[in-house]
C-alpha cells in the first residue's frame, strides 16, 4: 500500500503581532490579578495558580509582567487568550480562562449577561476575523464544559433508582447535543486553519466564519436546550456552575452574530455564494480548498 | 475521566486529489452531455452496470487497493474526492457501491489468498457487483439475533434462512451473508460467519419487495438448504462479528451520509438563480454552513481510517448528524415551494423523490436510536 499523504493543519499561536500583543498582554494581566491578588476562582487553589503562571512562561508572555492596565481592551483581548489557550494549554486551564473571562466582563445581574456584548466591530478586518474566531473558540469549549458538566451530573444523579445516565432518553438527549458540539468544534476547527494558513486577509475566512457562526449558532440552541434540560431546576441556580457556561453562550454568540451583521446576513451571504458558484456544491468544494483557490 | 468531547482534527485535501476531483468532474459533464444518464437517484437507488464499468475501466473503483489484486494504490482522500463528486453529480453508483465501499476491503483484510485473487480484481474491475446479506425478518438493528444457520457439510456448508432489505440482490453477483455457525456465547458476538454466495444459484431464491415509491430495490433472499463450498468462507468461522462492525466505519462516514438531499438543493438553487429571494439565500446559506461542518468531519474519518485507526464512533456520529441534516432540508426546501416562479420540473421531482425516500435515509446504515446508543456510549453513557 503506498504511503499515507495527509496533512494536518496545525494551528500555531500567534495570528500576527497585533493580536499577539493584545494576547500578551490580556494573558499577563490575568496571571497578575490571580497571583498578586488572588481574585477569580483559582485564588484558594494555589497549585493551579502556580500552574498557570507556568502556562503563561510556556507561551512565552512571562516577560510582559507586570501588566499594564488593559482593562478597557479586557473582553477582546481575552477572546484571543481563549483562542490560544485552547490549542496551547491543559483543559482545565481553559475552562479557568474561561471563567476568568466571564468574571471580568460582566457585572453581577444576570440581565447583563447576554447583552453586554460589544457589537462594533473593529475597523480592521483583520482584527474582525480574528475577534470572530476568537468568540467561535470560546463557544466551542464552553460548549465542551457544559457538556462534560452535564455527563458527570446524569451519572451522579439518581431518580427512580437509578442513575439519569441509565434512561436511554438522557442517552440520546446528550449524544445529540454531542454531536452539535461536535460540529461545532469542526467547523471552528477549519476557519481557525484558513485563519492559519492564509492570515485574516484570506479571502474565503470571512465565508468560513459566517458558516462557523450559523453551525455554532444553533449549537448554542441545542447545548442551552439539552444541558439544562438534563440538570433538572438545579442548573437553573445561580449557586450551581452551569449557568456560567450557558450565560457565556448566550453572551458569546450573541456577540460573534453581531460582529457578522446578524445570523441571517450570514446565511444570505453563504446562499448568493451558492448562487454565484452556480451550485451549492461548486461554491462549498472551492470555499473548502486551501492554498491555491481558484 | 473519559474524554468526553468527539474531536475531528482538520485535514485537508492533498493536491492530487483537488486534481483527481477536476477530473472527475470533467468526466462525468462529459458522460450527462452524452446523455448516457440523467441525475437521479442516490447510491442506493441509481443502478447501471455499464457507468461502474466505465469507471472501472479509468481506475476509480478500487482505488485505494494494492495493484496485485487490481487496486490503484491511490489515498482514501482521493477516492473520498471521487466519491463526492459522483454522489453530487447524482451519477449511476449504486450497482458497484457496496462492493467497492465494503466487500472488497472486508475480502482484502479477511479474505483468503484465493478469495482475494478470485473477486477484488473483478470488483476493481466493474464486472462483479455485491449486495450486503445482514438484516432478517426478525433481526433489523439486533443484528446479533439472526437465525440463518450455517452447518458444516461435505465440502463446505448448507445454509438455512432468510434475509430481507437486499437491496438490488436481483442484479448483483453476490451476497456477503452474515450466519450463525456456532453458539452465540454470552455476548451473543461468538458462533457468526461470513460466507461469499452466488445470488444466481438455483438453490437461491431472490424476491422482490417493492417500496413505498413504488420502486424495486429492496429483495428477500431465501436459502434452503443452499449449499456453499468451503472456499466461500470469509476469514476464520466464529469471527464474524468483528468483520461485520469492522465494515461499519467505511459504511457510516461517507459522504453518501449527508448529500442525499444535495438533488433537491441544488435544484432549487438552480431554478431561482439570480433572483433568489432572501429566504431561499437564507435556506441555502444555512445548508451550505451545516454541509461545511459534516464534511470537513466526513474528511477527517477518512484521513483517520487512512492512517489505520478505527473511528467507529465518529463514523456514527457524522452519520446521524448527516442523516437528520438530510430530513430537515426537505421541509425547508418544500416550504420555498412558492419563491419559485414557477417551480421547475427538476425541483418538483427532487422534492418528491427525496419525500418518499426520506424513512430509509435514517434507517439504512443503522438506525438514528442505534447510532445515537453508539454516541451516547462514547459519552460514557452506557
Amino acid at each position: 500500500m503506498p504511503a499515507p499523504d495527509i496533512r494536518i493543519v496545525q494551528p500555531v499561536l500567534a495570528f500576527d503581532a497585533t493580536l499577539e500583543d493584545a494576547a500578551r498582554r490580556a494573558f499577563s494581566d490575568l496571571a497578575e490579578r490571580w497571583y498578586r491578588h488572588g481574585s477569580g476562582p483559582a485564588a484558594d487553589e494555589p497549585e493551579r495558580r502556580r500552574s498557570l503562571l507556568r502556562t503563561v512562561v510556556d507561551l512565552g508572555f512571562a516577560d510582559a509582567l507586570p501588566a499594564p492596565d488593559t482593562r478597557d481592551a479586557w473582553p477582546d483581548a481575552a477572546v484571543i487568550i481563549r483562542a490560544q489557550a485552547r490549542f496551547a494549554v491543559p483543559v482545565d486551564m481553559a475552562l479557568l480562562l474561561a471563567t476568568g473571562d466571564r468574571e471580568a466582563s460582566i457585572g453581577g445581574d444576570p440581565s447583563e449577561y447576554v447583552c453586554t456584548a460589544r457589537s462594533d466591530a473593529p475597523p480592521d478586518t483583520n482584527a474582525a476575523a480574528a475577534l470572530a474566531l476568537g468568540r467561535c473558540l470560546q463557544i466551542s469549549s464552553a460548549m465542551q464544559a457544559a457538556l462534560e458538566l452535564s455527563l458527570g451530573y446524569v451519572q451522579q444523579r439518581k431518580q427512580f433508582g437509578r442513575p439519569l445516565a441509565r434512561f436511554q432518553a438522557i442517552q440520546h438527549s446528550l449524544a445529540i447535543a454531542a454531536e452539535e458540539v461536535a460540529a461545532s468544534v469542526a467547523i471552528t476547527d477549519l476557519a481557525l486553519a484558513c485563519m492559519v494558513a492564509e492570515g485574516g486577509a484570506s479571502a474565503r475566512l470571512p465565508a468560513l466564519l459566517d458558516a462557523a457562526a450559523i453551525v455554532a449558532g444553533r449549537g448554542v440552541d441545542v447545548v442551552y436546550d439539552v444541558c439544562h434540560q438534563v440538570h433538572g431546576a438545579i442548573g437553573f441556580t445561580r449557586e450551581y456552575a452551569l449557568h456560567r457556561h450557558s450565560l457565556d453562550l448566550l453572551r458569546w454568540r450573541d456577540h460573534l452574530h453581531a460582529l457578522c451583521g446578524g445570523e441571517l446576513r450570514c446565511a444570505e451571504r453563504l446562499g448568493a455564494l451558492a448562487i454565484a458558484a452556480n451550485g451549492l456544491w461548486p461554491g462549498l468544494t472551492s470555499l473548502m480548498k486551501g492554498g491555491d483557490s481558484e | 475521566m473519559p474524554a468526553v468531547v468527539f474531536h475531528f482534527p482538520t485535514f485537508e485535501f492533498p493536491p492530487e486529489a483537488e486534481a483527481l476531483r477536476r477530473d472527475v468532474r470533467a468526466f462525468l459533464a462529459e458522460e450527462r452531455a452524452a446523455g448516457l444518464w440523467r441525475p437521479g437517484g442516490d447510491f442506493a437507488t441509481h443502478y447501471d452496470p455499464s457507468f461502474s464499468r466505465r469507471l472501472g475501466e479509468r481506475g476509480w473503483l478500487g482505488m485505494t487497493w494494492p495493484e496485485q489484486y487490481g487496486g490503484h494504490e491511490r489515498s482514501a482522500l482521493e477516492r473520498l474526492a471521487l466519491t463526492e463528486e459522483l454522489l453530487a453529480a447524482n451519477a449511476p453508483v449504486a450497482a458497484h457501491w457496496i462492493a467497492d465501499r465494503q466487500s472488497g476491503p472486508l475480502l482484502l483484510r479477511y479474505g483468503s489468498e484465493s478469495q482475494r485473487r478470485e473477486f477484488v480484481p473483478r470488483i476493481a474491475r466493474g464486472e462483479i457487483f455485491f449486495s450486503i446479506g445482514m438484516s432478517e425478518p426478525d433481526s433489523g438493528s439486533d443484528l446479533a439475533s439472526i437465525r440463518t444457520r450455517a452447518t458444516r457439510v461435505d465440502g463446505g456448508w448448507r445454509i438455512v434462512g432468510q434475509k430481507v432489505w437486499t437491496t438490488f440482490a436481483h442484479l448483483n453477483h453476490y451476497a456477503i451473508v452474515l450466519a450463525r455457525t456456532g453458539d452465540a456465547g454470552e455476548s451473543r458476538h461468538e458462533g457468526l460467519s461470513q460466507f461469499i454466495v452466488d445470488l444466481k444459484a438455483s438453490d437461491v431464491t431472490v424476491r422482490p419487495i417493492v417500496n413505498m415509491a413504488g420502486q424495486r430495490e429492496f429483495n428477500e433472499v431465501i436459502f434452503d438448504g443452499t449449499f456453499v463450498a468451503e472456499d466461500r468462507l470469509v476469514g476464520e468461522p466464529g469471527n464474524g462479528w468483528r468483520q461485520v462492525t469492522s465494515e461499519l466505519a467505511y459504511e457510516r462516514s461517507g459522504p453518501e451520509r449527508y448529500l442525499s438531499c444535495i438533488r433537491l438543493l441544488e435544484a432549487t438553487l438552480r431554478c431561482a438563480g439570480r433572483d433568489a429571494s432572501p429566504r431561499l439565500l437564507e435556506a441555502l446559506g444555512r445548508a451550505c454552513a451545516k454541509l461545511i461542518a459534516l464534511r470537513s468531519m466526513s474528511i477527517t474519518v477518512a484521513a483517520l481510517l487512512q492512517n489505520g485507526e478505527t473511528p467507529d464512533l465518529e463514523a456514527a456520529l457524522i452519520k446521524d448528524l448527516g442523516s437528520a441534516f438530510e430530513r430537515e432540508q426537505i421541509g425547508v426546501f418544500r416550504a420555498l415551494k412558492t419563491e419559485l416562479h414557477p417551480p421547475s420540473a427538476e425541483y418538483l421531482g427532487a422534492l418528491a423523490e427525496a419525500t418518499l425516500y426520506a424513512p430509509s435515509w435514517t434507517l439504512r446504515g443503522g438506525t438514528r436510536e442505534i447510532l445515537r446508543g453508539i454516541v451516547a456510549r462514547g459519552l460514557g453513557l452506557r
